[in-house]
């Protein structure tokens, strides 16, 4: 399957003409695929200006009768929503920060080094994403508040906690979600599938592994660091289980679990949900568009990273 | 000579380890040990409220007596894995490899793309209950009468493909990030050569997309096989079962039934991750030719 | 409209009493005079004791107006109480999940919401306190209280559980409907025959786009079992060691319930396009359904127009039959504070606060006092309701398998609704599945 075994023709007219069919079936799949995936969001748009009571009444289109009641009600009702807003940006930047950092690091090292026990760990780290999260959410509780063992382990008079006792602490939602099998397997396979050129100079120059991970493997896989940022902000931010579970106080709430409010038990008042699920995901939408000149960039240097 | 090969060996096995150690602290003691934690209670009988009791393989019988497990949870597990990963793996992998052509708007799409995904599972579960409701907007479009999310025949099927729908965007931008670790020079040479688009596409970037079509795969698979958030919020299982899947049942025995039932919950979960664990080996090598996992 | 805004003020107050943090610079006369305790709380002058016992309470949100309710009271307990610090706790998500991994783990509050649902399983398990002795301690009696909403919190002769509010069944009627049809309105002395009849003569499908169903009867356990009392059958079993579903009377029943379909005087939601009847209420097209003292409000904020009235469900061959929904105060048998865990319930639950909770018009007081209050003579509708807990009532409880009981009691009527399975094989078939869940 080298390429050399490619049967050679040359460049001709026809060529171009394939090119602009080509170019234009992507750009058809391209559009039709932008279209689908504004859908719902511009109809969460649409309705979330609409009264309670037009929840489902057309016109869906345009939000006639137009009012922005229900943002004022999400505003209004509760004066916790601020801290819920920055409970949520603290969470999810710190988680972010430091699980990209970790993630890096171990991928890295799956991808590269030798070491004992390395498969048994990356398979290890593969089944305990297998596990479903229903049942290990008792054990991890446990672990975050009092303990596995509840008291401790006593050894004669000194006692070891089995458990952090983080509950309703943003660092028990924090301390776990910093290290994530996800992220680890990604940067593993990325790592795995990138050009060893690089690395082997450096380390011909005598920077160990750590100046060459810091500073050649660090900055040429941007794109992917970026990548696994985004989503690792984007899982911090719309994290619901776990933060339900630690978190008790209303002013400790992440913005998720304030807005839930809204969900009654009999039901739903549609619009309001749908102008809370708006303001939930706005942060995501303009941290993806900040990002979005990076990924530019970090095109241009892995062309050039070729040297 | 010896010596200094085993001693580079020895650095390098410290350096490992230091590389992995932050991580590997934390997630020994959430992951592992909440794992183990799980094993162990599959072999109890632990209603939350009292202490487990030892009750040896009692939970693993009694899940495999189950009919809800064997007559609609697993089948319906299975179906939507098949149905479901295939179709997100090809479409995000077209959809990224549209994206890495040299189009105009580029970043435009890219951003378009990715709006499914941001919102969370939740949220973007109440929105398709309320797009698909008999009232909701996608009858209102289509000019059709069916209740999407009450009917046995068409639940199921909203939910997939919400899931892909949803899913598609982040999966884009894991292969996206991969595509753009391809040098630009393998693509010239090709050219050089005279591949043409297709073969360039199934003869160039699919070999050198493995690692990450097999991340993708694998995550896909295991996302799939624990399908739960969607069917809690849009279902609950129902209409008659029809969407009642595994990780579903799990939590329906641990914290929704009358009477808690943790300890079979956990060996369904111990059954669910043998089956994945099953399923990821066999597919890896379906991609990767054979090996073990950690492999490649 | 006013009274809203006063409650959302003291909400804003009472915020910021448990967070002890800013000012309020509203100058609005309820506002000040908790600035005031406020800075009794933040320079701990007067009043509030060197050592304040901290009684956490827990709870589901169930809309942000009724949170504001409880935390009303909350607020007003503290002023009377300056010794007890009550921290409120409330779940957002999937309340009985994050209320049993906090109990599994210890770490549940003094106080929570337990479910007439699955309380028993908390009780058995020697997870609540037994309140008896701490009533009688402070002069509280059961014959205080609704007496049906005593005996579904009672086991072993002890109550678990302060009913907090509850609902049942009331028959909701379009008025518009009925003098279309020129019919009278329904009393509280209907039988079954009257309800047959006059679904009969309210139904007209002339308009295909917005058909008019006399009466709807979603195939759900939370309506269906009222029928089954009407006849005279019952769910389960007294002792709850068998369930009755395959009994004559529960047969009977469910041929009557899913004989208005059959008959074209009924419908389901779904065959009207909706999730709810309540929703199909309000666009009248369901003209009279069954439901509890939750669709008053959203009839309220959703069908402003709509006019309706409600009387207790019509008799069955075998007199009144009723459901109960009601969810009590609980206290965990862990508190380390019994005394000031109770002195909240007892609060929460005393006449003064259920007279708030009454005028509130979200839920209805657990009381028996209140039978008599202003509120209720001039709620008519509010009063059907709560006189229901009088008449036939039953707590919708179903014993250790409940969940089962209620998920087959669901899908033997969509089986009959849906697939036309005979009433009795349904039924049947439910009883089987039950009893092969209780193994």
């Amino acid at each position: 399957m080298t390429v050399s075994s490619l049967s050679r023709s040359g460049v001709n007219q026809s060529a171009i003409l394939l090119d602009r069919i080509r170019k234009g079936i992507f750009y058809a799949i391209l559009i039709f695929w932008t279209v689908l995936s504004v859908a719902p969001l511009y109809f969460t748009l649409v309705f979330s200006l609409k009264p309670i009571a037009d929840a489902y009444t057309p016109p869906i289109w345009w939000p006639t009768p137009f009012t922005l009641a229900n943002y004022e009600t999400i505003l209004k009702t509760f004066d916790l929503f601020p801290r819920w807003v920055i409970n949520s940006v603290n969470i999810s930047i710190i988680v972010t920060l430091f699980r990209v950092l970790f993630c890096a690091m171990a991928g890295y090292a799956f991808a590269r080094i030798e070491f004992p026990l390395k498969k048994l760990l990356f398979n290890l780290l593969l089944i305990s994403m297998m596990m479903p999260g229903v049942v290990t959410l008792i054990p991890s509780f446990l672990i975050i508040g009092p303990g596995l063992i509840r008291g401790g382990i006593s050894l004669g008079s000194l006692t070891i906690p089995t458990g952090f006792n983080l509950i309703d602490t943003p660092w028990g939602v924090i301390l776990p979600g910093v290290a994530d099998a996800f992220g680890v397997f990604m940067m593993t396979q990325f790592y795995k599938s990138f050009p060893k050129e690089l690395e082997e100079a450096a380390m011909m120059d005598g920077s160990g592994r750590w100046g060459t991970f810091f500073r050649i493997v660090l900055p040429i896989s941007q794109t992917q660091l970026l990548t696994l940022a985004l989503l690792t902000f984007q899982g911090a931010w719309n994290n619901f289980m776990w933060p339900l579970l630690v978190l008790r106080s209303p002013e400790n709430f992440t913005l998720p679990i304030g807005l839930q409010w809204f969900r009654g038990e009999y039901y739903t008042l549609y619009s309001v949900v749908l102008a809370g699920s708006l303001f939930n995901t706005l942060p995501i939408l303009i941290i993806f568009f900040v990002f979005q000149r990076y990924f530019i960039r970090s095109i241009a240097s892995t062309g050039s990273k070729e040297g | 000579m010896a010596v200094s090969i085993s001693r580079r060996k020895i650095s390098e096995a410290i350096n490992g380890y230091l590389f992995v150690s932050p991580w590997l602290i934390i997630f020994t003691i959430f992951s592992i040990v909440s794992l183990l934690y799980a094993v162990y209670l599959s072999f109890t009988s632990y209603n939350l409220l009292k202490p487990p009791q030892w009750w040896g393989l009692d939970g693993y019988r009694r899940v495999f007596d189950d009919d809800l497990f064997l007559t609609k949870a697993l089948p319906n597990t299975f179906k939507y894995v098949i149905i479901v990963v295939p179709l997100q793996t090809i479409l995000s992998l077209v959809l990224a490899f549209a994206m890495d052509q040299k189009l105009r708007f580029r970043r435009l799409f890219r951003t378009v793309f990715y709006l499914p995904s941001v919102t969370s599972s939740v949220v973007i579960s109440l929105i398709f209950i309320w797009i698909f409701a008999p009232q909701g907007i996608f009858n209102q479009i289509t000019r059709l009468s069916i209740n999407w999310l009450d009917d046995p025949r068409t639940a199921f099927y909203v939910i997939m493909g919400m899931n892909i729908f949803t899913t598609s965007g982040t999966l884009m931008l894991i292969f996206l990030a991969g595509l753009q670790d391809i040098s630009p020079s393998i693509y010239e040479a090709a050219q050089i050569d005279g591949a043409n688009a297709v073969q360039t596409f199934f003869y160039i970037t699919i070999p050198m997309l493995r690692p990450v079509i097999f991340f993708v795969v694998t995550v896909g698979v295991i996302g799939c096989f624990q399908v739960f958030d969607q069917i809690f919020v849009m279902t609950a299982g129902g209409p008659l079962d029809s969407t009642t899947t595994i990780t579903y049942l799990i939590y329906k025995w641990a914290f929704r039934d009358t009477t808690i039932k943790m300890g079979q919950a956990s060996a369904l979960a111990v059954v669910l991750t043998l089956i994945i664990l099953a399923v990821t080996v066999l597919q890896r090598r379906m991609i990767e030719g054979s090996g073990s996992m950690a492999e490649r | 409209m006013k009274s809203l805004f006063k409650l959302m003020s003291v909400l804003l107050a009472v915020t910021m009493l448990l967070t002890a943090c800013g000012t309020p610079a509203t100058p609005e006369k309820v506002v000040e005079t908790i600035k005031e305790t406020v800075t009794v709380k933040e320079t701990q002058i007067v009043e509030v004791p060197a050592q304040q016992t901290v009684v956490r309470l827990s709870g589901w949100a169930s809309s942000p107006s009724e949170t504001a309710l409880l935390q009303s009271l909350l607020y007003q307990f503290s002023v009377e109480n300056p010794d007890i610090l009550v921290k409120y706790e409330p779940i957002t998500g999937d309340y009985k999940q994050a209320l049993l991994t906090s109990i599994a783990s210890g770490t549940e509050p003094d106080i929570y919401y337990v479910d007439i649902f699955w309380w028993l399983e908390l009780a058995t398990n020697d997870v609540l306190l037994p309140l008896d002795d701490l009533m009688s301690a402070s002069g509280v009696k059961r014959e205080d209280f609704i007496p049906s909403l005593v005996d579904a919190f009672t086991y072993n002769d002890k109550l678990y559980g302060i009913a907090k509010d509850f609902n049942t069944l009331g028959m909701f009627y379009n008025k518009d409907l009925f003098d279309k049809a020129g019919l009278d309105y329904p009393t509280d002395d209907w039988t079954w025959d009257d309800l047959k009849a006059a679904a009969a003569q309210l139904t007209d499908t002339s308009d295909a786009n917005k058909p008019v169903y006399g009466f709807c009867t979603p195939p759900d356990p939370g309506r269906f079992p009222a029928f089954v009392f009407q006849n005279g059958g019952s769910v389960m079993t007294d002792d709850f060691s068998d369930t009755t579903l395959d009994s004559d009377a529960a047969i009977g029943a469910a041929e009557f319930y899913t004989s208005f379909r059959a008959e074209g005087s009924g419908a389901l939601p779904s065959d009207l396009g909706e999730g709810w009847q309540g929703t199909l209420f309000g666009k009248g097209q369901c003209a009279m359904v069954y439901e509890g003292g939750w669709l008053i409000p959203y009839l309220r904020d959703q069908f402003p127009g709509t006019k309706y009235g409600v009387v207790m469900p019509p008799a069955g061959p075998a007199g009144e039959g009723n459901l109960i929904f009601t969810v009590a105060w609980g206290i965990s048998a862990n508190t380390k504070n019994p005394d000031a865990a109770w002195r909240v319930v007892n609060f929460l639950t005393s006449e003064a606060s259920q007279k708030t909770v009454l005028e509130s018009g979200f839920a209805l007081p657990s009381r028996q006092s209140l039978q008599d209050s202003d509120y209720l003579k001039n709620n008519a509708n509010s009063a059907a309701i709560f006189n229901g807990s009088f008449n036939g009532a039953h707590p919708f409880f179903w014993g250790s398998v409940g969940s089962d009981v209620n998920d087959q009691m669901g899908k033997a009527l969509e089986r009959i609704f849906k697939e036309n399975q005979p009433v009795a094989d349904a039924m049947k078939q439910a009883a089987e599945a039950v009893r092969s869940a209780m193994k």
